[in-house]
């Protein structure tokens, strides 16, 4: 049985969203655009791995006085951050100063960098899924 | 777990002593960098080498430049108030 239209331009966007969500650049190369993808992970990744480097794990802070936005930005680089802040939860990696808040900062945008790409993944899962249905 | 699995995770379980000099500012050019591939990568039509180192090191040029503008401009007005 063929599903609804509306579905089907819902269906990829969603997929293509949460792949990019998960892995960055998943989302680009789930829609062949592979030069994209490799791009935006050879970004993305480093990005907040520097952050990770620079102030350690402890940069992933839920419990502490680490701002909520913070931590949403971090989250959007992927849902492996909530790992990270699950081992963190327990205080045992203090950071202080500016590895703090570089770390903080490099952490955060990628997670920002990464929610521009999501979008972008999906914006452009919307438009083949209408063109390739007709809608 | 290996030793050279736990070296990897051990960098990233302590922070980095960087200080507090003014060279701190320089950290913000990798994050100007990664900014900017990303933006670009996600913005141009056709992605072809030449096009996107071209069109990559613009912004960044333009943001660096923007920064060190604002820079100059917030030294000069302390520069005025101070003295």
């Amino acid at each position: 049985m063929a599903r609804p239209v509306k579905e089907n331009h819902l269906l990829l966007p969603l997929i293509v969203g949460l792949l990019a969500w998960f892995v960055p650049g998943a989302g680009h190369f789930a829609l062949k655009e592979r030069r994209r993808a490799i791009i935006i992970f050879a970004a993305i990744v480093p990005t907040f791995c520097a952050g990770l480097y620079i102030g350690s794990i402890g940069v992933i802070d839920t419990v502490g006085a680490t701002p909520w936005y913070v931590y949403a930005a971090q989250i959007m680089s992927s849902p492996m951050v909530a790992v990270l802040a699950h081992v963190t939860a327990g205080g045992g990696y203090p950071v202080y100063s500016w590895p703090n808040e570089i770390g903080q900062i490099y952490t955060s945008t990628a997670g920002l960098l990464n929610l521009l790409c999501i979008v972008n993944a999906v914006y452009l899962a919307y438009l083949r899924s209408t063109q390739t249905t007709g809608g | 777990m290996s030793i050279a699995d736990f070296l990897v995770i051990a960098t990233f379980t302590t922070p980095e002593v960087i200080g507090t000099k003014p060279a701190l500012m320089l950290w913000l050019l990798p994050l100007a960098a990664s900014l900017a591939i990303t933006y670009k990568a996600t913005k141009l039509p056709t992605i072809t080498p030449a096009n996107f180192i071209k069109e990559t090191a613009v912004l960044f040029a333009v943001i660096t430049g923007l920064i060190i503008a604002i820079v100059l401009a917030l030294y000069a007005l302390a520069w005025l108030i101070t003295e």
